[in-house]
């Protein structure tokens, strides 16, 4: 097995991560959205395998879509199987988050050389990530077999995206790899941010829904008790520059 | 609703640019109407690459301005395919009708709508740069309407709508007449959210562990494996009323009060637990035969309550035609049967009756009912996309050293045809693509129709997908009833993929790869001024093999949606177990079959179905 660095935050983190794994649920939900991430960059780097103008690239891009969506397949089949060892009901909750995408990059607009200097280090945070994973899953030999499988793939991925970034921007690669490091960082800030204000403002509006909507709902329960059931008559036209 | 309240027109010879958008639910698109006619129209997932992209259809706008030579300042106008206040006044309403117990859905709710929802014009003004004036809205199914009638080859029809739930409709019925040069369309009565055959028919998509909005073909594919068992408890959910309609009974659903699950405790107390979406459908097992009777059940009542609706429709009306639009208009079972009971003689459904079809039928609704322009007979194919383009595919084969060829027509046909009869599967590109979920010529995948072992290889080795789901047969319209049984009208309706009918008796054996296990295909009646290509092989193909049918389904792989480029189709087909890949005058072949066997990735070789993973 080829074994990714671990990172110092992923070391520290370890008994958090320990405390997701031991748990089948859990397990199972945190192999399914990887599924979701492994997919959904497998297609991102498929695009950019169709966008790309230069034919090395496109190989290679196209060689890690295939790897990416693999990975995605191994990880459904085996959150899937566990699933249903304990009769999971799919109803049960979202996925955890996972663990690395392509951070809503813009393919289409991104050059190679910053496509590359992403994927390099998407890569290989996500090989120090399932390091630790692959450590922690000891009792499930299967589960950890998949985590071998992709870390050999990362090898893969780290070492092309690193020379061909070389290749493509050989003044400015180093730069280009600190951007990308920024850039995740930037990105990881405005997800914490966005959840962070999407959960005030989800307490701001259960608050107004329970102190202002009590008398409206009365209201419109009782109108709702005077409709017909069955056809009614058409809305009446009203004019189309209108959005009501 | 008479919607002819607007500038009149008639006497005017005018050209104008309008833009037609579907956005913010799924599958937006654009469509633009230049003098009257469709100019083009695509659906933001074609260029996205986001399987029913619902955002704001940005790339699907620039294509379709670029096509045309336009820039957004020569637009007319831009026309929205619903009105989005009204639709937030739905959803608030319900939210109220349920409190408390809408609590949860709430936020998310009203997060969901006051995020960009309403602000559709400020978005489309901004976006294009066009004065706020000059954005008009239609209602949902005035939209639907509009791109099932006004697309048709017909001066006068009934229509019939049915969906989900647009605005507050989710069901309507009118006629819609051009006399004189000028297009009415009359939406007469309604049925209201939170009564719905759409919604009814996703709920169990849903309880049989499909994706809403997504999978209910799937579910009408299961309905042939199992029996109806279950309909009299279906009916339970949904009484006919008096008039002639119907009303849910609020208590088995829950899509009305919450935003986490369609269906209710009673539900599911009635028709046992729901499928886990990971769990694969056995059909040899008791479990897997109630979801197939499930399946049956539900499609069978929608059926019966089509039939019945058009059939009053027929009765009032008194015309021949019927035009359907609605996500509804796309069970081609249930459109089979009301072409067969109803009583109407000729069924129109358009290639892209869903929201993405909106685009259009805003489009054209604004340029015949709101500015009065002279009606005009809209080309009667679905080939509105983006063109392929072949020299893109001959420069990444020679760069990517590919077996490649370059035919003229007559030998391009001849060769595709010869290898398709040697069981070789084709990725056909040609032309513009399909406007529209099907794949009907342009964006296809192509083979042999005969046997259960294509059919197979097909969803194992190239779609992915689940065992139980048909393929479709494409025939030549002139002998399409040699091999299927079509009902008078049963041709058109198959011009668009858009009905189901039995296969001959005589001719399943050899046609096993497209019927499917009741006997029954969802036939492509294909006319030569369609698709000539197509057809050229078709013809070609019956020469070598006696019957010129193919199976047709759309070049995708799961989970994707239709390719669009050459490009696309290139990464497809290396990526899946294609043997052939047409665009223009260029085939790119796999070295061979074997070869192919053991550079296809060890992964591909299971089913991924197995696993629920489509």
């Amino acid at each position: 097995m080829s074994g990714g660095h671990i990172a110092r935050i992923d070391r520290m983190l370890r008994p958090i991560h320990r405390w997701i794994w031991s748990n089948r649920d859990r397990r199972v939900r945190k192999l399914l959205a990887f599924a979701e991430v492994e997919t959904d960059g497998g297609r991102d780097i498929l695009r950019a395998a169709e966008t790309t103008p230069d034919p090395l690239l496109r190989r290679l891009y196209l060689e890690h879509a295939i790897d990416e969506l693999h990975h995605g397949v191994m990880f459904r089949r085996r959150g899937a199987t566990l699933a249903r060892l304990r009769h999971h009901a799919s109803e049960g909750g979202n996925p955890l988050p996972g663990g690395h995408g392509l951070d809503d990059l813009a393919i289409t607009d991104a050059g190679d050389e910053q496509l590359l200097a992403f994927l390099h280090v998407a890569e290989k945070a996500a090989a120090g990530r399932f390091a630790i994973y692959r450590e922690i899953v000891g009792d499930d030999p299967e589960t950890q077999a998949i985590f071998d499988h992709i870390l050999h793939d990362e090898v893969f991925h780290m070492n092309y995206t690193y020379r061909q970034l070389a290749r493509v921007s050989p003044r400015a690669w180093r730069r280009q790899i600190w951007r990308a490091r920024v850039s995740r960082l930037w990105k990881r800030y405005l997800r914490l941010a966005g959840a962070l204000g999407m959960a005030i403002g989800s307490l701001l509006l259960v608050l107004q829904y329970f102190a202002v909507l009590p008398l409206f709902a009365w209201l419109a329960r009782r109108a709702e008790r005077r409709e017909p059931a069955g056809w009614s008559p058409a809305r009446r036209p009203t004019a189309q520059t209108s959005p009501y | 609703m008479v919607a002819g309240a607007a500038p009149d027109r008639a006497d005017e010879s005018v050209l104008m640019n309008i833009l037609g958008l579907s956005a913010h639910y799924h599958d937006s698109a654009a469509a633009l109407i230049v003098d009257g006619l469709p100019v083009c129209a695509v659906q933001e997932e074609r260029l996205s690459r986001r399987k029913h992209d619902s955002g704001f259809p940005v790339a699907a706008i620039d294509y379709c301005l670029t096509h045309a030579g336009l820039d957004p300042s020569q637009l007319d106008a831009v026309v929205f395919y619903e009105r989005s206040l009204l639709k937030f006044e739905r959803i608030l309403t319900c939210a109220l009708r349920a409190f408390p117990r809408s609590w949860r859905s709430f936020p998310h709710a009203m997060r969901n709508s006051l995020g960009e929802k309403m602000w559709v014009r400020g978005i489309i003004a901004s976006h294009l740069e066009v004065p706020r004036q000059k954005i008009l809205f239609t209602d949902h199914h005035a939209s639907h309407a509009a791109a099932a009638f006004l697309t048709a080859p017909t001066r006068e029809a009934a229509i019939l709508t049915a969906d989900g739930v647009g605005e507050w409709a989710t069901l309507t019925a009118g006629r819609g007449r051009c006399e004189d040069g000028h297009a009415q369309i009359e939406l007469q009565r309604e049925i209201r959210y939170p009564h719905s055959l759409g919604l009814l028919y996703s709920t169990f998509t849903a309880y049989l562990g499909f994706a809403v909005n997504e999978d209910e073909y799937k579910v009408m594919g299961l309905a042939a494996y199992g029996r109806p068992t279950l309909a009299a408890d279906v009916r339970r959910l949904i009484r006919r009323t008096a008039d002639g309609g119907f009303a849910i009974e609020p208590e088995y659903f829950e899509y009305h009060t919450t935003a986490q699950r369609s269906y209710s405790s009673r539900f599911v107390d009635l028709f046992g637990p729901p499928r886990d979406p990971y769990d694969p459908i056995d059909l040899d097992t008791a479990e897997g035969r109630r979801f197939a009777n499930c399946a049956a059940s539900v499609q069978q009542v929608l059926e019966e309550l089509l039939v019945d609706i058009a059939r009053d429709l027929r009765r009032e009306s008194g015309l021949p035609d019927l035009c359907v639009g609605g996500g509804v208009a796309l069970n081609g079972v249930a459109n089979g049967r009301v072409l067969a009971e109803s009583g109407f003689e000729r069924l129109f459904v358009p290639p892209a009756p869903g929201d993405a079809g909106c685009a259009i039928g805003a489009a054209l609704y604004a340029d015949r009912i709101y500015f009065g322009n002279p009606h005009r007979e809209v080309p009667d194919h679905p080939f509105w996309g983006p063109e392929v383009d072949a020299a893109d595919l001959t420069r990444v084969a020679r760069e990517d050293g590919q077996i490649f060829d370059q035919f003229d027509d007559g030998a391009l046909v001849d060769h595709v045809a010869a290898a398709l009869a040697a069981d070789a599967i084709v990725g056909w590109m040609d032309g513009r693509c399909e406007f529209g979920p099907r794949a009907l010529g342009h964006r296809s995948i192509l083979a042999a129709p005969h046997s259960h072992e294509t059919r197979d290889r097909l969803n194992r080795d190239i779609k992915n997908r689940e065992g139980f789901r048909p393929f479709a047969p494409v025939v030549p319209i002139e002998v399409a009833s040699r091999y299927f049984e079509l009902p008078s009208g049963g041709a058109r309706l198959g011009r668009f993929m858009s009905g189901v009918f039995p296969v001959r008796p005589e001719w399943r054996d050899a046609l096993a790869a497209v019927t499917h296990v009741d006997g029954s295909a969802r036939v492509q009646t294909l006319e030569q001024a369609m698709a000539p290509r197509l057809y050229a092989l078709l013809q070609a193909y019956g020469r070598k093999t006696g019957v010129p049918i193919l199976l047709n389904t759309s070049f995708n792989v799961a989970g994707e949606p239709i390719v669009t480029t050459a490009l696309e189709g290139y990464s497809t087909f290396r990526r899946c177990g294609l043997d052939l890949l047409v665009a223009g005058p260029t085939v790119i072949s796999k070295r061979s079959r074997s070869t192919d066997e053991k550079e296809a990735p060890a992964w591909q070789s299971g089913s991924m179905a197995e696993s629920g993973a489509v």
